[in-house]
């Protein structure tokens, strides 16, 4: 399980305030945290950027490698912006992202090739994000795929995003994106990589609960076939869920739940209420967090406390 | 050879509630006829699979103030009544209503910026004037809103009628002139399941019984949104059926409203030829409207033209019957 760190994110009022002073020493120390918290790579996102994108990653990529050998994920839809970060990388990078809308499929795909670089492919058009799992399926068996075995960038660097949408307002998308992303590993041999925006899941949810819908959307992710996430480090339960289902520790009640839910998801099975403890109010979070992401009970706020 | 087919049929766990408006002489009020909405344990009409105890019910809307800003087709059909709450309700009961929803306009702070006293006094006449159950609204802006529907609650102490609307930022103090005085409140949201449900929880958590709510999904007319309204009840409603006690309430769907907003039904001049009859494309959007929402799962629709309440009625019957 590959962490891709998130919180180099120009959205954040620290990085946009740091990228434009030039303030190199706030960036190192995020990048370093994040680092030290068990991000594999760290996701540089600097936005569109449209004016000043080359000089911005050329200053980013140089701040973040002063502090950091960890490779990068290069996070603009500016393409000049990005091939500066790739000519500076000292280790393979990651160009996040580009997508079956030609005009990004024709500038970004030909990149990777070109600098033997990761690319993370979303399975998004010109008209948008499809709402079900095929439909994303498709795009990516259509589009993406062909585009890559053509410029001969190999599957294993090939990173598909099925896109993840808040469950606050798109929460039938929830079974849908895990189910691309099965569907994404079965799709060649060897199998193209697979990439979700994780934290996505709980945009315009109250801070208190986002972990938890991160963490258990994760469990079922994995289990999906997911080989990494854009994600934030520093979220140590997050680590913990990980570590549980990949050393398959039962030691634990919550551990056996883990591992129960990581083996049903795997095999296209639902969690039922005879496999959690309702004494243990960690299991019935993840028990009511699971019928929230199957899109099977209705998210609100308080869902919780019902 | 004969092939015998077996019906599909759904196993529905979970129940809509049932919610009573007015109450009679014995239960303290003073209603002549007593609406009950809820209680369907099957989709809408698909009684092979499920109960639907009470029919979608039809109320007309009348506000305390002349609508100026209304079409003409509507004040043509209602005339001088509109002039006057009471007679207004009155008229509306004749014309077949089963509910009457009265809107304190007049207590707009832009508007004639009514009070309380005056509230109460149109509340009082209203109640007088007609046997049905009441929904009152405020005139949607929320300082005003818990001023005047305090003072209707206290008013209709006793006759079990509904408050509306109570808003995420804006529920308290409904739902507390509810609890005081023994009347229901109506829960809006803006077009979204999760906030829907949501809301009920949270008046629920001010211990109003949830036999006491109604929700409002919001309303988008034919043209304007009807089709997001009807996938967010539709949603609610198989939430509702499949056992999410959060989502069990009732709908009432403010279809006159938003149907006479529409350009098609408000007026007739610089319309294209093809559109044809004003009046009759005008009746058309609001009873499409309506209709299509009950086939979503509306109990309530709140209409404003007395010709379309005659054809909504008749198409419930019709399906109620089929």
């Amino acid at each position: 399980m590959l962490i891709i760190g998130e919180n180099i994110h120009i959205i954040s009022p620290t990085v946009k305030t740091a990228v434009k002073d030039r303030d190199a020493k706030t960036i190192q120390k995020m990048a370093r945290l994040q680092v030290e918290h068990g991000a594999d790579m760290l996701d540089l996102n600097i936005g569109p950027q449209k004016r000043r994108g080359v000089e911005v990653m050329d200053w980013i990529v140089d701040a973040v490698q002063e502090v950091t050998d960890v490779p990068l994920s290069l996070d603009t839809t500016n393409v000049a912006a990005i091939e500066t970060g790739l000519k500076k990388v000292k280790r393979q990078a990651m160009i996040n992202s580009t997508s079956a809308d030609p005009d990004r499929l024709n500038t970004g795909m030909p990149l990777a090739a070109e600098y033997n670089a990761k690319i993370i492919a979303l399975t998004m058009g010109k008209s948008g994000i499809p709402t079900s799992a095929e439909g994303r399926v498709e795009m990516a068996m259509e589009v993406l795929i062909p585009k890559a075995m053509e410029l001969g960038i190999p599957m294993a660097d090939l990173y598909l995003d099925p896109l993840v949408l808040t469950v606050n307002g798109t929460q039938e998308h929830g079974p849908e994106t895990l189910n691309a992303v099965r569907f994404f590993k079965q799709l060649t041999d060897p199998p193209p990589m697979t990439v979700v925006g994780l934290s996505n899941v709980s945009n315009s949810v109250p801070h208190e609960n986002r972990s938890l819908i991160n963490r258990t959307y994760l469990v079922m992710l994995l289990a999906a076939g997911l080989d990494s996430a854009i994600a934030d480090p520093l979220d140590e339960k997050l680590h913990e869920f990980i570590r549980i289902v990949e050393e398959r520790d039962t030691s634990t009640g919550l551990g056996n739940l883990l591992v129960t839910f990581y083996d049903k998801t795997a095999a296209m099975e639902e969690l039922e209420p005879s496999d959690v403890d309702m004494s243990d109010p960690e299991q019935v979070g993840v028990w009511k967090t699971a019928q929230i992401l199957y899109n099977k009970v209705i998210y609100a706020h308080a869902y919780l406390r019902m | 050879m004969p092939v015998t087919v077996q019906l599909p049929k759904e196993k529905w766990t979970g129940t809509v509630r049932e919610v009573t408006l007015g109450a009679a002489a014995a239960e303290g009020g003073t209603r002549k006829k007593i609406v009950t909405v809820g209680g369907e344990s099957t989709l809408p009409f698909l009684t092979f699979e499920g109960e639907i105890p009470n029919r979608p019910m039809v109320a007309l809307e009348v506000q305390d103030r002349y609508p100026d800003d209304w079409s003409d087709l509507l004040k043509d059909v209602w005339g001088d009544t509109m002039q006057d709450a009471a007679a207004w309700a009155q008229k509306a009961e004749e014309y077949g209503a089963d509910l009457i929803v009265l809107k304190l306009q007049s207590a707009h702070p832009e508007g004639d910026n009514t009070d309380a006293a005056q509230a109460a006094e149109t509340t009082k006449a209203v109640l007088a004037a007609t046997g049905l159950p009441l929904i009152v609204y405020g005139p949607g802006q929320a300082e005003k809103d818990n001023e005047v529907l305090v003072a209707s609650a206290e008013a209709a102490e006793g006759e079990r009628i509904a408050l509306g609307n109570c808003e995420d930022k804006n529920y308290r103090t409904i739902v507390a002139a509810a609890m005081a005085h023994g009347h229901l409140v109506v829960a809006k949201t803006p077009i979204d399941v999760n906030l829907a449900k949501q809301l009920n929880i949270l008046i629920s958590d001010m211990r109003l019984d949830l036999d006491r709510i109604l929700m409002d999904p919001t309303t988008g007319s034919l043209g304007y949104g009807l089709e997001y309204t009807y996938s967010v009840m539709e949603r609610l409603r198989i939430a509702a059926l499949t056992g999410d006690s959060m989502t069990q309430q009732p709908m009432i769907c403010t279809v006159g409203e938003e149907a006479w907003r529409a350009k098609e039904s408000k007026v007739n001049e610089g319309v294209p030829e093809a559109w044809g009859d004003w009046d009759q494309r005008s009746i058309n959007w609001e009873v499409l409207t309506a209709t299509t929402l009950i086939e979503a799962g509306a109990d309530i629709v709140v209409l404003r033209h007395p010709e379309s309440v005659k054809l909504v009625t008749k198409a419930i019957s019709d399906l109620m019957a089929a």
